[in-house]
């Protein structure tokens, strides 16, 4: 027990001092003299801390702290042993204080055999020698390499200076025997402190291999991805592009995606999974080879390719499972083999392991992926199959969105289209130029319509309408009330009339509805607006209704813009309110707009956006065309909410040289005066060659309405397009087309007009009403 | 009557004498001894007429048959005159026509004749300033006669002289040549029909100048006709109204009329020089064309339009009026045998913006007879 370290003193039964040896002064630095006679509990830097007291005749050891001499703390291991007088009673306690045993040697050896045999890989660096100390593990392990590396030299200096833990993550493209494709570790740094100074002495390090680690989080960080990034349009081709951009480089090095060529054409695809000879159309692929280009595809983009019944794509399109294949299996090779091209491209680029995935979606296989790694890249896993397989599901979704999505709008869009007219109606009353705009991709096809129709007497009706809401639904109502108010303006009704007719039709409508269609997403009735004008170029006249309708924007020829006041009636559908026609007079070359709401929504203020439309009608430019371009980029931002209808009529006015109007007394005897009257007419417009037809339509309106109609009676000649005889009176009694028997005496007249004119017809007026018929123009 | 080749058959009349020339009388009525815009409208008319059938024109401005510029028009006087009964014999032997002396010696006048002054000329009596030409032939081979008065000089000599003529206008001596007229009593009672047809029964008449239906201007006559007739077939009260040509005259009239009837809802007028005037009392009196009160006339387009409102108003077809008078004449040379031809023209009222349908002044009507159609059906 005793050794040259030991220190000795005795200490008496009181506590005090009584013996000091030559051992105690080396540790502690005070002589015997300086000690013998004081209370052991001096030396003790705090005096309760041991738990020993000089009391009965027990053994006691343990720790404590001594201060020395020259005030430092001093830790040593203290034991005590009673000294016993004859009578075995106890007269002064020995203590012994030991620095080191022997049994601490042996650890600190096998803590270095630990450092030096650990599994993990491990490694000291020396702050003052800049040298490192590795373990077995760290010898062979390629994180020597990295030793060398900046970035982790840089973190080793960090953790020296900082005195803090910290963690690094390093990888590097695996060897090419690895099964993954990157090697990664994770190495733990800590500052090593001298435990008295508390100085960083130097680092240490512990590096794990987190290769496995690092993959499974690549797949589900490229998981995570496809979730944002496949599918964001509506388009099938891009989504499957974006699946495409997505697996290369980071699953595969080179990936096809061949659709179905019936899906392509837009055909509804057969549930369950597909016959092998199916045709496939290639819509994109992509590829990791530097300097852009796909040099490894064997078909060019939109090209046709079918996949022979063995090879691992058809297979996959016949199970309905992704299939893993690879150099090793001899369908692989077959299938490689078999097409020149593909050959040629798998050898170039050393081709050796292949993922095929169907797409499939809700049961339907739309097409499949091809997942390719080539020369430099280790063969796909299990694990890449079910990534793969994952990525194929999700772009399938995304396509089979697009796919019905475009069938959908693309139906509405061709009902629309169908239903707006494609090119306008000739006539001479206005000059017009017209924008339809669907609707952003958001919000689907709208029922916004426009229509011009020309009417008698060179009149034209302008026509603008907006059924509430979107989609195929909308779209067909707004059919019904375009033909119905082609219909209405063909009877010649006004204007105010016309919206009568139309709102008890958009009444019946919706009770129609209410019955056959419940489940159709909308609600409530039909919710439609229709603004209804006719100009006459001779009386120069516009006459508008509204049925809740924005109201149109007028440019004056001297350049005020405003916006027309009129009553804006009640929407179609809620009936029994009147509807009220307003009259402007307007000077020949005003410019009309008629729009729907679509075109000032973008202020959600309505006041505000009729000023901006002001504003945009307001700069002068020569071409209708090129102002309808200016006021929907003035007015609309790049992908409109809702769709957007503009129509711009220039007025024109026939002058007294297109129109002549005579009125006639109720007498049989003007006949033949009109007749002359309007053969010098014709004579004064170069038109001799129509006098003849014209003087018999006029002898037979003249002398129908003398006998059937009422005063007054007026006769008018206009030159246009046509040549246009009207005759009107104020009965309201409209004729009708009799078919003329053989010996009756009545009826023939209005055959022979039918038969020698390119058309005619009656109106009803204010005053009564109005037989027209038309002729065309001389040639020459 | 259409397309005449530009070498025309020589008139029969002239022989190889003929002029190829055709005689305009058309003394101008404008207030200031000048042409009006209408006048010469009619003289462009014919000299365009008498080019395509190849005939040049003479005018003159003679007014009556005294006037020198007609003399030198029409030559010497023939030896053999027939007398008065002879303008409509078809035939004058071209010998008798080819004397020297002066055929207008002798000639009965028209005692109403403005400048009656007739005396009998000397026989060889040409003006001093008209050197006479070889022969002193006549410088035209026909005359188309204008501004006709019922009694008329120029008609009287070259009916009496059976020298070949076409009026435009009347009297009863053309009725032996061609004429081309107007209608002007069914113009006017035309004009009545219109407004009656509107629902008006108040309805004026605005003639022209007591001086011109005095002296007898066929239409101012006529018109008046037509409208009485046709006032009193519909079974309303005529007043008719003489009115200077001036726009003072038609202010004048307006507040006469009102004076006599306050509750007049129209007017017809022949007047074109004072319509407005017509036009300046109706404003005056508080009346607005064409809601509470319509006019309706008789004019040549250009006075009809350049009024506001433009006038609803039968036009005077001038262009035709020249075109069909150098037909005749054309035909009259021709074929100087042939029946002669009377054209009248009935132009139908052009509608303008003067006439609406009749808004009663208020109290003057006991009820209305049909319902307005103004309302709503």
């Amino acid at each position: 027990m005793w050794s040259p370290d030991a220190a000795t003193a005795t200490i008496s039964l009181q506590g005090v001092v009584t013996g000091w040896s030559e051992g105690a002064r080396r540790l502690l630095g005070y002589v015997a003299a300086e000690v013998v006679g004081r209370a052991a509990a001096d030396l003790l830097v705090d005096r309760e801390a041991t738990g020993f007291s000089p009391v009965g005749s027990e053994e006691w050891s343990g720790t404590a702290v001594l201060r020395h001499r020259d005030g430092r703390r001093v830790e040593l291991t203290l034991h005590a042993h009673p000294s016993l007088d004859g009578g075995g009673a106890t007269q002064a306690f020995v203590v012994t204080a030991t620095t080191g045993t022997a049994a601490s040697d042996r650890d600190r050896r096998m803590v270095e055999w630990a450092f030096a045999q650990s599994s993990i890989a491990l490694s000291t660096y020396s702050a003052a020698s800049g040298s490192w100390r590795l373990n077995a593990g760290a010898e062979t392990d390629p994180l020597g390499e990295a030793r060398s590396d900046e970035g982790f030299l840089r973190c080793v200096r960090r953790v020296a200076e900082e005195a803090m833990p910290m963690r690094y993550e390093g990888f590097a493209p695996a060897p090419p025997a690895a099964a993954t494709r990157h090697r990664s570790w994770i190495v733990e740094l800590w500052p090593v402190k001298d435990p008295v100074s508390g100085e960083v002495a130097g680092v240490g390090t512990a590096a794990f291999d987190s290769s496995e680690q690092y993959a499974a989080r690549q797949r589900l960080a490229l998981l995570n991805e496809a979730g944002s990034r496949i599918g964001t349009t509506l388009d099938v081709a891009r989504t499957a592009q974006e699946l495409a951009d997505l697996a290369v480089p980071r699953l595969a090095d080179f990936i096809s995606v061949d659709l179905l060529d019936s899906v392509v054409r837009g055909e509804e695809p057969v549930p369950g999974t597909v016959d092998v000879a199916v045709m496939l159309r290639r819509v994109a692929h992509q590829s990791a080879a530097e300097g852009g280009g796909v040099p490894e595809a064997a078909v060019a983009l939109g090209g046709i390719d079918t996949y022979p019944s063995f090879s691992p794509p058809a297979r996959s399109l016949t199970s309905g499972r992704p299939v893993l294949s690879g150099v090793d299996d001899p369908d692989f090779a077959r299938w490689v083999g078999e097409h020149e091209a593909r050959a040629a491209v798998v050898r170039e680029h050393g081709f050796h392991s292949v993922m095929a995935t169907p797409l499939r979606a809700r049961g339907i296989t739309l097409g499949v992926a091809v997942f390719v790694r080539g020369k430099g890249s280790p063969p796909f896993q299990q694990d890449d199959l079910i990534l793969a397989e994952e990525l194929a599901g999700r772009a399938a979704v995304g396509v089979d969105n697009a796919r019905r999505y475009t069938r959908e709008r693309t139906n509405a869009l061709t009902l629309q289209r169908s239903l707006l007219p494609r090119d306008t109606p000739k006539q001479a009353a206005v000059e017009v130029a017209y924008r339809y705009l669907p609707a952003g991709t958001g919000a689907g096809v709208g029922g916004d319509w426009f229509d011009v129709v020309p009417l008698s007497g060179t009149r034209v009706a302008l026509v603008v309408g907006d059924v509430v809401g979107h989609g195929i639904h909308a779209s067909a109502t707004m059919g019904r009330l375009r033909t119905a108010v082609r219909t209405l303006a063909d009877v010649d009704l006004p204007p105010d009339e016309l919206l009568t007719h139309l709102d008890d039709l958009v009444t019946h409508l919706t009770s129609d509805d209410d019955s056959t269609v419940r489940d159709l997403p909308y609600t409530g009735g039909i919710g439609a607006t229709c603004l209804y004008a006719v100009y006459d170029p001779v009386s120069r006249i516009c006459t508008l209704a509204s049925a809740g309708h924005v109201p149109p924007v007028l440019l004056l020829p001297d350049g005020t813009v405003s916006v027309v006041r009129l009553t804006p009636g009640p929407l179609l559908g809620v009936g029994g309110l009147p509807f009220e026609a307003t009259e402007l007079e307007l000077p020949e070359g005003s410019l009309l707009a008629f729009y729907t709401d679509g075109l000032i929504a973008r202020d959600r203020d309505m006041g505000l956006g009729l000023e901006r439309l002001c504003e945009a009608m307001s700069s002068p430019v020569p071409s209708l065309e090129i102002t309808c371009d200016a006021v929907l980029r003035a007015m609309l931002p790049e992908s409109p909410a809702d769709d957007v209808a503009l129509l711009l009529a220039r007025t024109r006015a026939l002058h007294a040289d297109q129109v002549a109007a005579w009125a006639l007394p109720s007498d049989p005897a003007i006949v033949a005066d009109a007749r002359a009257q309007a053969t010098r007419q014709l004579a004064a417009w170069g038109l001799q060659e129509a006098a003849f037809v014209t003087e018999l339509v006029v002898s037979e309106l003249v002398t129908n309405a003398i006998r059937y109609g009422d005063v007054p009676i007026g006769l008018r000649l206009i030159r246009d397009r046509t040549l246009i005889c009207e005759v009107s009176d104020a009965s309201s009694t409209a004729p009708h087309l009799r078919r003329a028997r053989t010996y009756d005496e009545g009826g023939r007249g209005l055959h022979m007009v039918a038969q020698l004119t390119q058309g005619w017809g009656t109106r009803q007026t204010p005053t009564g009403k109005t037989i027209w018929a038309e002729q065309p123009l001389p040639v020459g | 009557m259409t397309e005449h080749p530009r070498a025309p058959t020589r008139p029969s009349a002239g022989g190889d004498r003929a002029t190829h020339t055709l005689g305009l009388l058309y003394p101008p009525s404008g207030r200031k001894g000048d042409y009006t815009t209408m006048q010469l409208a009619f003289i462009g008319g014919v000299a365009e007429a008498a080019a395509s059938h190849g005939y040049d024109m003479l005018l003159s401005p003679a007014e009556t048959a005294d006037d020198d510029s007609f003399r030198r028009m029409v030559g010497p006087r023939p030896e053999h005159v027939e007398g008065p009964g002879g303008a409509g014999a078809p035939r004058v032997d071209s010998a008798t026509r080819s004397g020297d002396a002066p055929w207008f010696d002798g000639v009965p006048r028209s005692g109403d004749a403005p400048r009656a002054d007739g005396a009998p000329r000397s026989g060889d009596a040409p003006r001093a300033d008209g050197a006479p030409r070889g022969g002193d032939a006549p410088r035209v081979d026909g005359v188309i006669v204008m501004e006709i008065r019922r009694e008329d000089s120029r008609v009287e000599l070259l009916a009496a002289a059976g020298f070949p003529f076409v009026a435009i206008g009347r009297n009863h001596r053309c009725d032996g040549a061609g004429w081309v007229d107007l209608d002007f009593a069914g113009l006017a009672s035309g004009c009545v029909r219109h407004l009656t047809d509107l629902g008006h029964r108040r309805i004026a008449f605005v003639n022209r100048s007591e001086q011109l239906f005095n002296v007898g201007y066929g239409f101012a006559r006529l018109g008046h006709e037509g409208y009485t007739t046709a006032m009193t077939d519909a079974g309303h009260e005529p007043r008719a109204y003489l009115c200077g040509d001036d726009l003072a005259s038609g202010e004048e009239v307006v507040t006469r009329i009102l004076a006599d009837d306050p509750a007049t809802t129209s007017l017809v007028t022949m007047n074109e020089a004072a319509l407005e005037g017509v036009y300046r009392g109706l404003t005056r009196h508080g009346r607005s064309v064409p809601r509470d009160f319509s006019v309706v006339g008789v004019a040549a387009s250009p006075w009809a339009e350049q009024v506001s409102p433009p006038l609803t108003a039968a036009e005077i077809p001038a262009k035709e009026m020249s075109r069909v008078a150098v037909e005749l004449m054309v035909e009259r040379l021709r074929s100087p045998g042939s029946t002669p031809r009377h054209v009248l023209l009935k132009p139908l009222i052009t509608l303008r913006g003067s006439t609406g349908r009749c808004h009663p002044v208020p109290g003057s009507e006991p009820e209305p007879e049909f319902p307005d159609f103004d309302l709503d059906f």
